[in-house]
């Protein structure tokens, strides 16, 4: 009687809150937009109208657009739980290297050699730890140093041009001329670059990808609980397998466009890109422990992590300040996902 | 247990030995090199191991303890920066300026021990961003510019000294005895014990009334402590620091990883050893110096070196997959499938 009571009375104490407010899920998801609108603010107090011009808003989108299109590959490795893909300066470098280097056979060959060889490092990436359940962070570093080895013996630790490599013939030098001007390719009277429309193209395709697609559903149970997915049936090597090989797409698609815009395939094309990358996921909402996070707040962090260099740079902060800047900011939003994580009683 | 005893028993012996037949390898592939077999070169050998030594210790009791700690590479870089920075440009004596790298390896060790242990952030994505505050702030110190001893070689000469007989400088003796220092801290004492445990598992750990937080920071401490200690010594034996040190050619960073997996660490803790680390490292040298003479590609190292870890990695990989297939399977079962078929693995 006297424990039946207690335990009505505990019931009743218990005032936890069970269901979620539709607010917070707005503020969890578009959280990452009002941090934009923030910067937006800040720029427009710091350079008055110029922020907001064709000029400036050009140049912010297209430093952002090769992180981004990375970005959009990168979401899908995160929300598998895989942490991050360390090869992705190499698949940048090599697919951008590989392309420059089939120029002279015409400007299709060029662009598929340099996709399918950054396809090619997602599809070995994940084998081994899709299939084999390598660690990822070692593994991804392990074959950053071979494809840097393999790069750097294939083509002497030389940089190569692509109107050098295109050599005499006239249809080589219009294909290298053809090449160079993809990252100068503008819309709109100039104010919008193809690269933009790509990372734009690539994020809707990720967008249907993660939440429209079979593959996207199965993604989210392998990303939040391996063992579950196994259980209940998803082929959970094969799902990784693809998440990886989307990853590397993407990073080739960055190579590429990078060698066209430097006009320069060389082994240090993707440096820091596996950070910074990572930090604009990060920044998002995309959860390391995996399986969290939406296409659109990655795109937000996209943005942000764009802004926040623009600003930077508008400021005058000196490079090596900024190295410090990039450090702490990934450090602060590393310590906030991990934090939301532990509250959730995960990791 | 039991089958999974017999799939990995002729394994063992390799994998335990694995640094030893990498080196005895590398001492072969030696005789068909010219000048392998020298003096001299045995004691550039040695000297240039000695700083990817400092930072595979340190990376070793991080991976022994089931962390990663990445930022070893810069946090070595930070105390070459240091000790001439505290000596060349602000006149202090070299004791001083050895104590202020040390410190500042210290104190960057300890922020990364916060981080983990306290926030609780996976160690390699922690670390990974230690990194960039680490280059910002060691840039922004000296400017991004090359500090050199400036005709003080006083301490620089004392220590290339070469014993009598044996190959070994000063330099080298000093590496050594930070070896032997850090094997018997992590066989003989308390400390090294929970080192282990915590990497092996940290439920028992804790059931077993090790306080994890404290040992980890401490460990990230050590760590920060013995790459500084090496990068400041490597700085003082050069006569110069920079801060891109290990930015041109291989990072010093990918040496200690290899030398840690090939040294038999295990990637998940619990498992490994500073001496083999050091046998690995002098190995991997070792084989550049070979190469050198061989091949004379400076490309081809980072290509071997690769190609070695990756090897490692997914041998260390399919052995792992192969075990995780036998588990759970019946013994007798097993055994009937292993005398039908005549395989090993199913």
């Amino acid at each position: 009687m006297t424990n039946k009571a207690a335990d009505a009375a505990a019931v009743k104490k218990d005032v936890r809150r069970t269901d979620i407010s539709k607010r917070s899920i707005i503020v969890n998801k578009l959280g990452i937009y009002i941090v934009v609108a923030i910067l937006l603010v800040v720029g427009l107090i710091i350079k008055q109208g110029d922020y907001v011009s064709i000029d400036n808003l050009r140049s912010i989108l297209s430093a952002v657009a090769l992180t981004g299109i990375c970005c959009a590959g990168l979401a899908f490795v995160v929300y598998s739980a895989n942490f991050n893909d360390m090869s992705l300066p190499m698949t940048i470098a090599l697919s951008g290297m590989m392309a420059v280097q089939l120029i002279p056979f015409g400007i299709v060959v060029s662009v598929l050699g340099g996709l399918a060889a950054g396809t090619l490092v997602g599809v070995v990436n994940g084998v081994l730890i899709g299939k084999f359940r390598a660690n990822p962070i070692i593994w991804t570093l392990a074959f950053n140093l071979v494809l840097s080895g393999i790069v750097r013996v294939a083509w002497g630790g030389s940089q190569i041009y692509p109107d050098v490599v295109a050599g005499d013939s006239p249809a080589a030098l219009a294909a290298a001329e053809q090449f160079t001007s993809f990252a100068r390719t503008y819309f709109l009277n100039g104010s919008l670059p193809l690269m933009v429309v790509v990372m734009i193209v690539l994020f809707v395709v990720a967008y249907i990808l993660l939440t429209r697609t079979k593959f996207g559903n199965q993604l989210k149970i392998v990303g939040s609980n391996y063992e579950v997915a196994k259980l209940s049936g998803i082929n959970t090597s094969k799902t990784i397998i693809l998440a990886y090989v989307f990853c590397s797409f993407c990073a080739a698609v960055t190579g590429i466009f990078y060698a066209s815009q430097t006009k320069i395939g060389a082994y240090s094309n993707g440096e820091g890109y596996d950070f910074s990358c990572l930090t604009a996921v990060l920044l998002g909402g995309m959860m390391l422990s995996g399986g969290k996070g939406t296409i659109v707040g990655v795109f937000g962090g996209v943005l942000v992590v764009g802004m926040l260099n623009n600003i930077m740079t508008l400021i005058g902060i000196p490079t090596f300040q900024q190295y410090l800047v990039t450090g702490l900011v990934f450090l602060f939003v590393v310590w906030l996902n991990t934090n939301s994580e532990r509250k959730l009683g995960r990791a | 247990m039991e089958t999974t005893k017999k799939v990995k028993l002729n394994a063992g012996f390799i994998n335990d030995y694995r640094a030893y037949i990498f080196l005895a390898a590398v001492l072969v592939a030696g005789l068909f090199a010219n000048n392998f077999y020298t003096v001299f070169n045995f004691t550039s050998i040695f000297n240039s191991s000695a700083l990817y030594t400092f930072i595979g210790i340190g990376f070793t009791l991080c991976m022994i303890a089931g962390h990663m700690d990445l930022s070893v590479g810069y946090m070595a870089t930070l105390g070459a920066i240091m000790v001439l920075g505290m000596h060349t440009l602000s006149g202090l004596p070299w004791a001083v300026s050895f104590i202020i790298a040390i410190g500042v390896g210290a104190l960057f060790g300890l922020f990364n021990g916060v981080l983990v242990a306290k926030a609780k952030i996976h160690s390699f994505i922690a670390t990974l961003g230690t990194q960039f505050v680490i280059k910002g702030i060691m840039n922004i110190y000296c400017n991004g510019a090359e500090i050199s001893v400036k005709g003080d070689y006083g301490l620089t000469d004392a220590m290339a000294v070469t014993v009598p007989v044996l190959p070994f400088s000063v330099y080298f003796l000093i590496t050594l005895a930070t070896v032997v220092i850090f094997a018997v801290v992590l066989s003989k004492t308390r400390f090294g014990r929970n080192v282990y445990i915590l990497g092996g598992n940290l439920e028992t750990a804790w059931l077993a009334g090790i306080k994890s937080d404290k040992n980890t920071i401490v460990i990230f401490m050590l760590s920060g402590i013995v790459c500084g200690f090496g990068g400041a010594l490597y700085a003082v034996y050069t006569g110069t620091a920079t801060p891109t040190l290990g930015e041109k050619g291989i990072a010093p960073l990918m040496v200690a990883l290899t030398a840690t997996i090939i040294g038999g660490t295990d990637i998940n803790g619990g498992k490994g050893s500073v001496v083999n680390t050091f046998i690995s490292i002098l190995a991997i040298v070792a084989m550049f110096s070979v190469m050198t003479t061989i091949v004379g590609k400076f490309e081809m190292q980072i290509l071997f070196i690769g190609i070695a870890l990756a090897f490692c990695v997914i041998y260390e990989t399919l052995s792992k997959y192969n075990k995780q297939k036998t588990i759970g399977l019946r013994p007798n079962l097993y055994n009937e499938y292993k005398k039908e078929t005549g395989r090993q693995r199913i």
